[in-house]
């Protein structure tokens, strides 16, 4: 046991390690990346909000994550209700249907929407670049619903039923207190998939409508990279951490990303 | 608003009639999306790969035939990228699940504040960019970069370290990647062990490599087939890391589908290469779980 818990801590430290690293190195004074860093200072820290390509990257990711994870909840939600509740033929096969650009490589699924995009009009536009996020991040909400779905308590919405409240009110008063958690892990859990997808907006978004993650690529595959890149990862990753720990303070990590009961 | 009306109550005498129209109703934008911008792309894709030529103003539908791909097999350069993808997709499958195993099995062993310091390292990078992690290496790797100095100082090497660009580093971070995913699936794997199940065992005497052979690998081997299965396809398609840490030294399938299909504007090529890293990942992950669960004699897997 002593052998194995000297094991996990040496990997515990080897997966913050990267992550942690940005930022001593964002600290440094001067223009390239090195470490340990020279000289003291935040000013790479101020830059970033004087970066007007990245703050416009940011924002726009933002916007993305939002919708992609909005209309994947409103979508799935009444989904996961007819797959969860409904007694038909060919249920798991649509289950399975749903979830399926899970298991498709998302470089193959990128290349044919550009491909697609262009014959039909799309290809370089926010609402494509939605689209394409819908896709990869309704799989993940409907899982994370059919969840939700599957735990509600049926008799409470009889109960609410035979005393007399119309479907509106039992909707809103029985069954969205229940469903809380599931949407908020499923909000969570989309707006992350798609503020982070790159694959995607690589192929998808035009010439200056870069995301986030792809202004960060650009920057370090082709040019541009200073030390407002660590700066600004050093960032994530703190965001990353007040996401992971509010989502394992309401509903538990594990059963939530694992996405069953 | 006459024809609305009509429409209305067309839909409140069906869905009266029939409750199943209504659950049809609910169904439809998903399904319409995903075939609107899943399928039919996908068909598309496949269309594109048997042109013969870049469609273009002049020649909007070039002909069509199977002969790229007969091309493809016969290239010994293109063999090699596909063998180069397969080799890092297989290494990483193992790397990650030798290393994930044992922390998952550490997690179910504890609780408190260190389950949660553990669950925050080993989840953390599904929460933050990929990007960023792969930034961190490189920073790490880089030679004059950390790892050289800890090992110079420690006086273990000289001279500048070739790590970047090499197979073991791509391999490395693609597996510090997918790590998260293991975790995540094998934690609940063995949480799903019944603890009397070890006890019974443990009264009856059986030492610790025994209950693990025979109880503990048996019952988590589900989530290892889980595990494996999403690891490898994720890792076989993955093109950050071999662009950034590999620097296109180590060729996969991935890079040669991002070069064509953005840079080169060959898109016929690309996508062949895209139908061909498709049908792969699909091929070996199906005949990978068909014969495990064969092996295992249980027909509940599940991937996650």
């Amino acid at each position: 046991m002593i052998g194995l818990r000297i094991f996990v801590y040496v990997i515990v430290a080897l997966m913050l390690l990267p992550l942690l690293i940005t930022f001593p190195v964002a600290l440094t004074s001067v223009s390239r990346i090195s470490f340990p860093p020279v000289g003291m200072s935040e000013r790479w820290f101020v830059a970033i909000l004087s970066d007007h390509a990245l703050i416009a990257s940011i924002v726009r990711s933002f916007w993305l994550a939002i919708a992609a994870a909005i209309v994947a909840i409103i979508v799935a939600l009444p989904c996961a209700f007819v797959i969860q509740r409904g007694k038909f033929r060919g249920r798991h096969f649509l289950e399975t249907w749903i979830t399926g650009p899970r298991m498709i490589p998302q470089i193959v699924l990128a290349l044919a929407l550009l491909a697609y995009f262009e014959t039909i009009g799309l290809a370089e536009t926010f609402i494509g670049l939605v689209i394409a996020h819908l896709v990869i991040t309704i799989p993940f909400a409907f899982r994370t619903l059919l969840v939700s779905v599957a735990t509600m308590d049926k008799r409470l919405e009889w109960s609410s039923d035979v005393l007399g409240a119309t479907p509106t009110q039992t909707f809103l008063r029985v069954m969205a207190p229940q469903l809380k958690t599931g949407l908020i892990a499923a909000f969570i859990f989309t707006f992350i998939l798609s503020f982070n997808n790159v694959t995607l907006a690589l192929f998808l978004s035009g010439f200056g409508q870069r995301t986030l993650p792809v202004e960060m690529f650009q920057r370090m595959n082709v040019a541009g990279m200073t030390p407002v890149i660590p700066a600004i990862s050093f960032v994530l990753a703190l965001v990353g951490i007040v996401m992971f720990i509010i989502l394992d303070r309401t509903v538990g990590v594990y059963r939530f990303l694992a996405g069953r009961e | 608003m006459a024809s609305f009306e009509l429409v209305k109550s067309y839909l409140e005498d069906a869905t009266r009639r029939r409750p199943g129209v209504i659950s049809a109703l609910l169904l439809v934008p998903v399904l319409a999306l995903l075939i609107l911008f899943f399928v039919v792309p996908l068909i598309q894709l496949f269309n594109l790969s048997t042109l013969t030529q870049q469609p273009s103003v002049q020649n909007p539908s070039p002909p069509h035939s199977l002969l790229i791909y007969t091309k493809l097999l016969g290239d010994s350069f293109y063999l090699q990228i596909t063998a180069n993808s397969l080799l890092v997709g297989f290494s990483t499958t193992l790397a990650t699940l030798a290393i994930s195993y044992p922390v998952a099995f550490y997690i179910t062993r504890i609780s408190g504040w260190e389950r949660t310091l553990i669950s925050v390292a080993c989840l953390l990078p599904i929460f933050v960019n990929v990007i960023v992690s792969i930034l961190g290496w490189y920073i790490l790797l880089l030679p004059f970069g950390v790892v050289q100095q800890i090992l110079s100082s420690l006086g273990l090497v000289t001279g500048p370290l070739q790590w970047l660009r090499t197979f073991p580093a791509l391999v490395a971070v693609l597996t510090y990647e997918h790590i998260p995913f293991a975790v995540l699936i094998l934690v609940s794997s063995l949480q799903a062990i019944p603890m009397d199940k070890i006890n019974a065992a443990r009264l009856l005497g059986a030492g610790v490599p025994r209950i693990f052979l025979t109880i503990i690998l048996p019952l988590t081997m589900p989530g290892l087939i889980a595990s494996s299965i999403l690891v490898f396809s994720l890792a076989t398609s993955s093109y950050l890391a071999p662009i950034l840490i590999g620097a296109q030294r180590i060729r996969v399938l991935p890079l040669s589908i991002f070069s064509y299909g953005t840079e080169l504007l060959n898109w016929p090529l690309a996508a062949a290469l895209a139908v061909v890293l498709l049908i792969l990942v699909v091929a070996i992950t199906y005949t990978f779980s068909l014969a495990m669960n064969r092996l295992t004699k249980r027909g509940q897997w599940e991937l996650v």
